[in-house]
């Protein structure tokens, strides 16, 4: 584990001289790629992201939902947007000893830490992208005949797009951060990156805590570049909305 | 003093629909001191174009917005063709002032939208969208994006998408406002072409008088506070219009004076007393708007 990343062997020695001496380098080691592919970081990948898709799918359509029905109906934007701000305000990881309590050391409970990390964010976000979307639009469309659900289908669900595709990308964030704090401490059945994470830390292992720290920076890095960002900046080139980050 | 060369309106068969009726329009707003527009009675004829002047504030959009049934009035009542207006609808077709292209479609998408939204099979669409653009002159740009369009542009896809439903009435709300005087002038040329090809009834509101003399029909001259018909003056000219020609020129005299009047208590209204605009002596041709400003 330890060469894996070009960390030098005797790192964690040097620094932590009363911890047990890291793994020696085999003489006949396979090589670099052979030993990624059938480490552990694969799987832990997997899981991980499988419960990453899972929890943000589930984060995505409660919070659209939630957001839209705040901007649809005045009452509950007034009961719920003061709530959803306090709650974005606590950090993820102190939703674990609730879903500890809840749903146990499972698979649930890292789910409910993930959704709750990143629901409200997006919630708030969707109810302020609606709620700027030019009432001209809905007359426009009114009088063009969209009427009913087609008046959100056709008109008021596209003009809201740049706002959900910003709401996305900071909701993946959020979500990313809660599912890898979620499986530091709920993942019972010692699977996913979080997990593995600890599991460096149980052994004392400096060098695969760091490596697995910086697989979740480029995990988390490569998804905002490669999927997020790109989408949000089509939404906002097709809208004529200028330069995003 | 306002010859008729033969190549009037007036001439030609009228078309069979088209009537839009106002009867004793009432509309006040909460918090509002006054009606925003009290007993209107306004009849205009299948292919008549309206033009609706006034300061702002005189309830203009109100009116409007009340023919498009986008606003209830509190009493009285409109109808088109007889049939009393309740909602929204394709066949009171509206051209905004700030266009309401949709973003995410091309210009032809945008055309195509009522269309889409009235289930009209995809093949008539996109002939009827093609004959659309082409009427104002957008064949070549009709992939392009809004933000891609120039303002005269827009206003003119605004126009095609309100045409391609084939109105019995088109609704424009100070379209021309925001553009510069060239463009102005280039779509107040196209749109007098455009009404003389479809021969739509047109109400059309204004706080230009140059816009007003050039274009309409018959000129409805609005108060303020409460917004009431003040004055109606029939402009006799014949279509197409020469913008600059001598008659035009003096009509918009005559009708300024009209307004100066009015424009003035608007102003003295909204000063509160403690400011009087001096009487103008002469608006003079470029003086177009009364009271944009306000």
């Amino acid at each position: 584990m330890l060469g894996m990343l070009g960390i030098p062997s005797g790192f964690g020695e040097r620094l932590h001289p009363g911890w047990p001496a890291p793994l020696e380098r085999e003489p006949n080691q396979p090589p670099l790629a052979w030993r990624i592919v059938h480490s552990q970081l694969i799987g832990a990948d997997i899981v991980s992201a499988i419960r990453l898709i899972v929890g943000f799918s589930i984060s995505i359509v409660v919070g659209a939902t939630l957001g839209t029905a705040m901007w649809r109906w005045s009452a509950l934007d007034e009961f719920l947007r003061p709530a959803f701000l306090g709650l974005q305000t606590l950090p993820s990881v102190c939703w674990v000893p609730l879903a500890v309590l809840v749903f146990g050391l499972n698979e649930t409970g890292i789910l409910f830490v993930l959704v709750m990390g990143s629901t409200f964010g997006i919630s708030i976000s969707m109810r302020d992208g609606l709620r700027a979307i030019p009432p001209l639009y809905r007359r426009a469309g009114l009088m063009m005949g969209a009427h009913g659900w087609r008046l959100y289908r056709y008109v008021l669900f596209p003009a809201s797009l740049p706002a959900l595709a910003s709401s996305l990308r900071q909701g993946f964030s959020f979500a990313w951060r809660s599912l890898m704090g979620a499986e530091l401490i709920l993942a019972a059945d010692r699977q996913g990156l979080g997990y593995l994470l600890e599991l460096g830390r149980d052994n004392g292992i400096i060098s695969q805590v760091v490596a697995v720290m910086i697989v979740m920076v480029i995990i988390g890095m490569l998804a905002d570049r490669l999927a997020f960002a790109p989408l949000e900046k089509r939404v906002h080139n097709r809208f004529g909305l200028g330069a995003v980050g | 003093m306002f010859f008729n060369n033969g190549r009037s309106t007036n001439l030609k068969k009228p078309p069979a629909a088209g009537r839009l009726t106002l009867d004793r329009v009432c509309k006040r707003f909460a918090k509002s001191e006054h009606a925003a527009i009290q007993d209107i009675t306004l009849d205009c004829r299948p292919g008549e174009f309206v033009v609706v002047v006034g300061p702002s504030g005189s309830g203009k959009s109100t009116l409007l917005n009340i023919a498009a049934g986008m606003t209830r009035p509190d009493s009285g009542s409109a109808s088109l063709d007889g049939i009393p207006i309740t909602a929204p609808g394709p066949e009171r077709a509206m051209v905004f002032q700030d266009h309401g292209l949709f973003p995410w479609l091309t210009a032809a998408q945008n055309v195509e939208f009522g269309l889409k939204m009235a289930a009209v099979p995809p093949s008539e669409r996109s002939d009827r969208v093609a004959d659309a653009l082409r009427m104002v002159h957008l064949s070549g740009s009709s992939e392009k994006l809004v933000h891609e369009l120039s303002g005269g542009m827009r206003q003119r896809v605004a126009i095609a998408r309100a045409l391609v439903m084939n109105p019995a009435v088109l609704l424009m709300d100070e379209p021309f406002a925001s553009l510069d005087a060239q463009t102005r002038t280039l779509l107040h040329h196209q749109l007098q072409n455009l009404w003389g090809q479809t021969q739509k009834t047109i109400l059309f509101v204004t706080h230009s008088v140059g816009e007003a003399v050039r274009l309409a029909d018959r000129i409805i001259v609005l108060n303020t506070r409460p917004g009431r018909i003040r004055k109606e003056i029939c402009v006799e000219l014949a279509h197409p219009r020469v913008f600059d020609s001598p008659d035009i020129n003096e009509l918009a005299k005559l009708v300024r004076k009209e307004i100066e009047q009015e424009v003035n208590r608007a102003n003295a209204l909204a000063a509160e007393d403690s400011w009087r605009p001096e009487e103008t002596a002469d608006l003079g041709t470029f003086a177009d708007d009364v009271g944009s400003g306000i």
